[in-house]
């Protein structure tokens, strides 16, 4: 029984913290910033309510192939964290190859002092 | 118990989803919208998670790991497209 009321917390800041993630990619000024934001949406707000989902799956037993649903979402919620920093340190990368703007202080990738 | 955290969950993740689509309409440049799709999927996968929860259907669990794939593979193309157009 303590499982499931585990897994509805972790549901609830999951939402949350995804609720945060879609005003900062709104509000943030450029695309730097909104890299920030990003990462609260996927760590926060992907990762989080998969794990809860698992935990909760495991606490229900009238719901058919609950085995099945606690490993799948573990296994997705453990993809999730590996994949989505490696996509965005890519993304982040290409982007400050190609030109992207951004208020810097210092760009150490450039070599360069503004 | 978990109907009614779902039924409280779901208006949330619409909204935070309809946020990044108005970036992923609007954003100014390719790494903008790729990064609003990219979030889009993930929460999608979530979504999928959350609803075989409660359709209690151990289907709709299986597109989640397919999904969240398809996202990392969607930033990789991108990143390697936007280098290689510098490079030339």
């Amino acid at each position: 029984m303590i499982l499931l009321y585990i897994g509805a917390a972790l549901m609830i800041i999951g939402a949350l913290c995804d609720l945060l993630a879609g005003i900062g990619m709104l509000r943030f000024k450029n695309f730097y910033l909104r890299l920030h934001a990003a990462t609260v949406g996927t760590v926060g707000g992907a990762v989080v309510p998969l794990i809860g989902v698992a935990l909760a799956a495991l606490d229900m037993p009238s719901l058919p192939g609950r085995f099945a649903i606690a490993g799948a979402s573990f296994i997705t919620a453990l993809i999730i964290l590996l994949v989505a920093p490696a996509g965005s340190t890519a993304l982040a990368y290409a982007a400050h190859r190609s030109g992207v703007e951004g208020n810097f202080h210092f760009d150490h990738l450039r070599g360069e002092e503004k | 118990m978990i109907e009614s955290v779902v039924k409280l969950i779901v208006p949330i993740f619409s909204l935070a989803i309809v946020m990044y689509l108005v970036r992923a309409v609007k954003g100014p440049t390719i790494p903008d919208i790729v990064l609003a799709i990219d979030c889009i999927g993930y929460d999608l996968a979530a979504f999928m998670g959350i609803l075989s929860l409660y359709f209690k259907s151990p289907y709709l669990i299986s597109g989640a790991i397919v999904l969240a794939l398809w996202s990392y593979l969607l930033d990789i193309y991108v990143s390697r497209y936007l280098l290689r157009e510098v490079r030339v």
